[in-house]
């Protein structure tokens, strides 16, 4: 019996090819619009908040660097050296700074058993935390005791902890970091980073105090300053004062706009923000259009199909359907038009999106992630389509049905 | 034929279509009996709600007002898929203009009122063979009906109304499409039909054509003249 239906089902849909084609095409380009289009609103809108909080939300970064105008009788390209303590006594010497942290940036052999890596190590201090979510998954970052003791305390990064360790649990194990053995206390929980400076991602390095860096390897000079304002709103006027503070310090003229580079994330946040908010209403307007258009195209598919469908829903009735019959009978006609085209629809589109993972460009795939057919996108979809199926194909079948059979035949 | 027992009985049937503002009475108080095995034509002038009548009578459109007994049971009391089954096996309709299924196939075209009557595949079978003979058609049964004639066509809808071996047969202008000869072989059909006993009402323009029923109803502006 169900065979039966189904063959019938199937004979009436081969039957009517111009008619079967329209709507199934109809449905094709609506979901594989719509999917692509979910799909890749979404991924670019995680990549925005991923790029700007992989690195560390809110922050400044300071890179001593050469001057660029004379001073105090020195030529320009004098290189401007800041010390870590230098750097953390910012802290009471400029207002407005919620937290600090130095930076030793060097590449070090880092080995465990038989694995050896030439990765970034960075000494830093306990802030270095919460300014760059280094959030532990194991284990603790690297504390104040460390500090004070210079001890060979490691934190390293989810990728390396895998390299360096396979499934192992890393916790209390001995690293060599160029020969001297230092204890694992920390791995950092995985995180999304698109943007980075100096070096590795976090993912890669390993971070130790930068005591222990200084008293180590005998570096003097930080390679760069990270931190935080307490007030975001005021990045570019902290940033002005830690300049001035330290053009006295290393002897470089305050108007040097290059002795020391910043990089503040946060001006960078303010204009990209207004630029994604500008693409998030290009992309609104185009989904738009696009639904739209297709919608358009799918409606005027279906008003020729419904007009001459109610006929044949008149010729039906007038020899003897049943209204029960009529509506099953159409019912998974439009169902089955619905799913054969919504998979062919998604397989264009998850077509389309591996094309678009495959291409090599960084810029592109940073602005626009990784675009997916999520959950959200084939709930969304599904239900678009269940919409239309139901507006286009059951409807109108359902009120030729309702009416006196001479009324379906006028059509 | 004796009228000892009426099929069709029609008391005060009115049908009003409102167009916009205004009523349109196109039958205004019908009331008509026909009996078993009778052959009746009906005439008019165009717009005299020939078609309103026999529409109403095919259990396909509702009067306004006024009874409509069919076989002595009243058709306004029935439900929508009652009156389905009176369609598929008490009454038999061909129309003017065909109305077949143009994507089907003749044979599948006269399987329709057998597949909505659950007949076995069969059983089906059988008697579309039969009925396509009848209608000397068989060797066309592949054929969709854009590759047939209009005569061709009628006859096909003939073979459909007869499929469930309804006791009525009602027709709508049947010849009016077709070309003199094969209006003959349609009304030479019919006539068969009705001396096998079936109940025919037929609306015509011709007087040619109505000369092969019994009895002809006049009807002029939604009134029995
Ligand atoms: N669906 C409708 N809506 C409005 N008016 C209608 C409708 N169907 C028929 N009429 C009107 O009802 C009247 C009777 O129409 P009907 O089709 O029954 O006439 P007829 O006798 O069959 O004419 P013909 O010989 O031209 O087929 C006409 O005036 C027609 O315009
Ligand atoms: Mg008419």
């Amino acid at each position: 019996m169900i065979a039966i239906f189904f063959r019938n089902l199937a004979r009436d849909l081969v039957r009517q090819p111009l008619r079967t084609i329209l709507t199934l095409s109809g449905v094709v380009w609506g979901t594989f619009s719509v999917v692509l289009l979910i799909a890749l609103g979404e991924s670019v809108g995680a990549s925005q908040k991923k790029s700007f909080h992989g690195m560390g939300a809110g922050i400044v970064l300071l890179f001593p660097s050469r001057t660029t105008l004379p001073y105090q009788g020195f030529k320009s390209g004098k290189p401007v050296r800041i010390t870590p303590e230098q750097a953390e006594d910012l802290m009471e010497k400029v207002p407005g700074i919620e937290t600090l942290s130095p930076e030793f940036v060097w590449s070090r052999r880092i080995r465990y058993g038989k694995q050896e890596f030439m990765n970034t190590v960075r000494g830093v201090n306990p802030s270095f935390e919460r300014i760059r979510n280094t959030i532990p998954a194991k284990g603790r970052f690297i504390n104040p005791m460390d500090m004070a003791e210079r001890r060979r305390v490691c934190f390293i990064g989810d990728v390396l902890a895998t390299d360096l360790f396979g499934r192992d649990d890393p916790i209390g194990k001995q690293v060599l970091i160029e020969g001297l053995p230092f204890t694992v206390v920390g791995v950092m929980a995985k995180k999304e980073q698109n943007s980075n400076y100096n070096g590795q991602r976090d993912e890669n390095c390993a971070f130790i105090p930068w005591t222990t860096f200084a008293a180590l390897y005998g570096a003097k000079y930080v390679s760069n300053i990270i931190l935080r304002p307490l007030d975001s709103g005021r990045s570019a006027a902290v940033t002005q004062d830690v300049k001035g503070h330290f053009s006295k310090l290393a002897g470089f003229d305050p108007k040097d706009p290059d002795a020391i580079f910043v990089w503040d994330t946060l001006e960078f946040e303010k204009q990209f923000s207004v630029f994604f908010a500008a693409f998030n209403v290009f992309l609104g307007a185009i989904g738009a259009l696009t639904l739209l258009v297709g919608g358009v195209g799918v409606a005027s598919i279906m008003m020729v199909v419904v007009e001459e469908r109610t006929r044949e829903i008149g010729i039906k009735l007038a020899v003897g359907a049943r209204r029960r019959t009529i509506l099953v009978q159409f019912f998974s006609e439009t169902l089955m038009i619905m799913i054969i085209g919504g998979a062919v629809g998604f397989a264009l589109a998850a077509g389309v999106i591996k094309l678009i993972q495959g291409i090599p460009s960084e810029e592109f795939a940073e602005f626009f992630g990784e675009p997916r057919l999520s959950a959200l996108v084939v709930a969304s979809t599904g239900l678009i389509l269940l919409a239309i199926g139901a507006v286009s194909g059951y409807i109108p079948a359902r009120n030729a049905a309702s009416t006196n059979p001479i009324e379906a035949l006028r059509k | 034929m004796s009228k000892a027992e009426t099929i069709i009985e029609l008391r005060g049937i009115k049908k009003v279509y409102q167009m916009g503002g205004h009523a349109l009475e196109a039958l205004s108080g019908v009331s008509l009996e026909i009996g078993r095995g009778e052959f009746v034509s009906v005439m008019g002038p165009s717009g005299s709600g020939k078609s309103t009548l026999m529409n109403i009578i095919g259990c396909l459109d509702t009067p306004t007002s006024g009874e409509y007994y069919l076989e002595g049971k009243n058709v306004a009391g029935l439900t929508f898929d009652q009156l389905s089954s009176i369609r598929n096996q008490k009454l038999g309709f061909v129309f003017q203009n065909f109305n077949l299924l143009t994507y089907a196939t003749a044979w599948e075209n006269v399987e329709v009122p057998l597949l909505f009557n659950g007949k076995n595949a069969r059983r089906r079978r059988q008697r579309i063979t039969e009925l396509l003979e009848a209608v000397g058609l068989l060797d066309w049964k592949e054929h969709r009906p854009s590759e047939l004639s209009g005569g061709e066509q009628q006859r096909i809808a003939l073979a459909r109304a007869l499929a469930n071996d309804p006791p009525i047969l009602l027709a709508d202008e049947p010849t009016g499409n077709l070309d003199s000869k094969s209006g003959e072989d349609i009304m030479g059909l019919l006539g068969g039909l009705w001396k096998e006993g079936r109940t025919i009402v037929m609306v015509t323009h011709d007087d040619r054509i109505a000369a092969h029923s019994e009895r002809t109803i006049r009807l002029f502006d939604g009134q029995v003249a």
